[in-house]
C-alpha cells in the first residue's frame, strides 16, 4: 500500500466522554408521578417549563410540579443540588428558554 | 526523552491527499491544513520538552483531557513552529482553569472567540506581532498559535459550528484564530506588562486569554488627556450595560503616550472610568440595558430607582488595559467578555 509518496498521518480528535450509561429507568406512566421543573435561570425557561406542564397535567394525572433553578446556564448544577432535587420528584423537565 | 505517540494514524497517498482527507473528516476550521506526521508531531513535543501523555489540561464540564500529543497534531496542523508549541500548551493550561467555563464560552449562542494575548520576552523570541494591524494577517506566530487552539477545541473537545457543540448564533472572525502580543516597547513607563500585573514574576513570559466577543475600534484624534480618551472609552462602554466585571481596552500607542506623559498609573483607568462611567437608572433602561437575553441574576436597574448613577463597570478593576497596535493612528478599542465578565474570567498562566 504504501508508495514512495506516500504520507502517514495522525487522527486529531480524541474520543469523547460523554456517559451514556447511568440513565434513569423509564416510568411507563406519568399517572401520579411527581414533576420536577428544572428551570437553567434563562427567563424564558419558565414559561416554557409551566406551559409543558399544563399539557402534561391535562394528559395524564400528574401530581404537583416542583420548581427549581440551577441558577446557571452555563455549568452543570452541582451534585449535591441534584441529589436533594432528585428526593422530591420522580420524573424531571429541563429547559433551556433563551 | 521517548515521544512514543499513541495516536492512530493514517497513510495516504500524499499531503495534498492528506489535507482533503482533513476536510473530509471535519477535522479543519474550513482552511487547509499542514498534514501532521509523527516526525513532526515529534519534533513539537521535544521542542517544549512534553512527553506525549503529559496532560495540558481537562476541561472542567466534560472531563476531557488534552493531551500533549493531541494538542501537538492540532498545533502541527495549524501551522505552527515547534518553538511555539510552549505557548500553545500555556494557553491550553489556561482555557482550562474552571473560572474561565471555557464549555460555556464555546457552546453559547453569544459566540465568544478566545482571545489569547502574549507578553515577556517570549513575543519578541517568536516574533508575536504586536505593532502594526496587530489583529490583522500576516504574521505566522499570530495565525497559527491563535489557530491551534481553536483546533485543539475543536477536535480534541469536538466543539465544532458544523457538527458538534458549538451553537454560536452569530460567532466573529477571531474564532479562527485570535492571538496577539502587548506592544512593551509603547507601555507607559511606570506600567508592567499584563502578565506580571496578573501576577507571573517579572522575566518570565505569560499568556492571558479572553473570551472575546466582537470588538468595537474608535478613533479619538483630538483627546490628549487621559481623562479625554477615557471619555471616549466610556462611550464605547455604555451599549454593554451597566455593572460589567470584565472588558479589554486595547490602548493605541498614540493615545498610551497621553497616559505616559501625565504620568498616570495602569489601575488608575479602573478607577476613573468606575467613577465617571455612569448613567442614571432611567438611561439604563432607556437605553433597554441590559439586553433582554441577560440572565436574571444580572443587574438590572430599577425604574424606581430614577436619577440614581450607575456605573457601567462593576469595580474599579473591572477594565484590563492592554497596549496594543501600530505607532500611527489614534485608533484603540474595547473587547468585551462573554457574560460581561460575570461568568467566565479573564486567565493569565506563566509560558513554561
Amino acid at each position: 500500500m504504501a508508495s514512495e509518496n506516500s504520507i502517514r498521518v495522525l487522527d486529531p480528535t480524541a474520543p469523547q466522554s460523554i456517559a451514556t450509561d447511568g440513565m434513569a429507568e423509564r416510568p411507563e406512566s406519568l399517572a401520579g408521578k411527581r414533576v420536577g421543573l428544572l428551570r437553567n435561570s434563562k427567563l424564558n425557561s419558565e414559561p416554557l417549563l409551566d406551559a409543558i406542564f399544563d399539557v402534561l397535567a391535562e394528559r395524564f394525572e400528574v401530581s404537583i410540579a416542583y420548581k427549581a433553578d440551577k441558577g446557571d446556564a452555563s455549568r452543570p448544577a452541582e451534585p449535591d443540588f441534584l441529589s436533594d432535587f432528585s428526593n422530591e420528584v420522580d420524573v424531571v423537565l429541563l429547559a433551556n428558554g433563551d | 526523552m521517548t515521544t512514543r505517540l499513541t495516536s492512530d494514524s493514517l497513510e495516504l497517498p500524499g499531503a495534498l491527499e492528506a489535507i482533503e482527507t482533513y476536510f473530509e473528516n471535519g477535522w479543519s476550521d474550513g482552511l487547509p491544513v499542514v498534514p501532521p506526521t509523527a516526525e513532526a508531531v515529534s519534533a513539537t513535543l521535544e521542542a517544549a520538552n512534553l512527553a506525549p501523555d503529559a496532560i495540558l489540561g481537562i476541561e472542567p464540564v466534560k472531563g476531557a483531557v488534552i493531551t500533549a500529543e493531541k494538542a501537538a497534531i492540532n498545533a502541527v496542523m495549524a501551522g505552527c513552529k515547534p518553538e511555539y508549541f510552549r505557548v500553545v500548551a500555556a494557553a491550553v493550561d489556561a482555557i482550562t482553569q474552571p473560572e474561565f467555563n471555557l464549555h460555556g464560552i464555546t457552546v453559547s449562542t453569544m459566540g465568544a472567540a478566545i482571545m489569547l494575548v502574549v507578553s515577556g520576552p517570549i513575543a519578541e523570541e517568536l516574533e508575536i506581532n504586536s505593532g502594526v494591524s496587530v489583529f490583522g494577517p500576516g504574521h505566522r506566530a499570530n495565525a497559527t498559535i491563535g489557530r491551534a487552539v481553536r483546533l485543539i477545541v475543536m477536535n480534541v473537545l469536538g466543539t465544532r459550528s458544523n457538527d458538534g457543540l458549538d451553537k454560536a448564533t452569530l460567532g466573529h472572525p477571531g474564532k479562527y484564530s485570535w492571538c496577539i502580543a502587548e506592544n512593551e516597547q509603547a507601555l507607559p513607563n511606570n506600567w508592567s506588562p499584563m502578565h506580571v500585573t496578573r501576577g507571573v514574576d517579572e522575566g518570565e513570559s505569560g499568556v492571558t486569554v479572553f473570551s472575546g466577543l466582537s470588538g468595537t475600534q474608535f478613533g479619538e484624534h483630538e483627546a490628549n488627556t487621559p481623562e479625554g480618551i477615557l471619555d471616549s472609552f466610556a462611550e464605547r462602554l455604555y451599549p454593554l450595560g451597566p455593572g460589567v466585571k470584565e472588558v479589554a481596552l486595547i490602548i493605541c500607542p498614540e493615545h498610551a503616550a497621553y497616559f505616559d506623559e501625565a504620568g498616570w498609573k495602569k489601575e488608575q483607568l479602573g478607577q476613573y472610568l468606575y467613577e465617571n462611567a455612569r448613567k442614571q437608572a432611567s438611561e439604563w433602561i432607556a437605553m433597554k440595558l441590559p439586553s433582554g437575553a441577560q440572565q436574571e441574576n444580572n443587574m438590572k436597574p430599577d425604574a424606581s430607582e430614577g436619577n440614581r448613577l450607575i456605573s457601567v463597570l462593576d469595580s474599579p478593576e473591572s477594565v484590563i488595559p492592554i497596549v496594543a497596535g501600530g505607532p500611527g493612528g489614534a485608533w484603540s478599542a474595547i473587547i468585551p467578555t462573554w457574560s460581561n465578565g460575570d461568568r467566565s474570567k479573564v486567565v493569565t498562566r506563566p509560558i513554561g
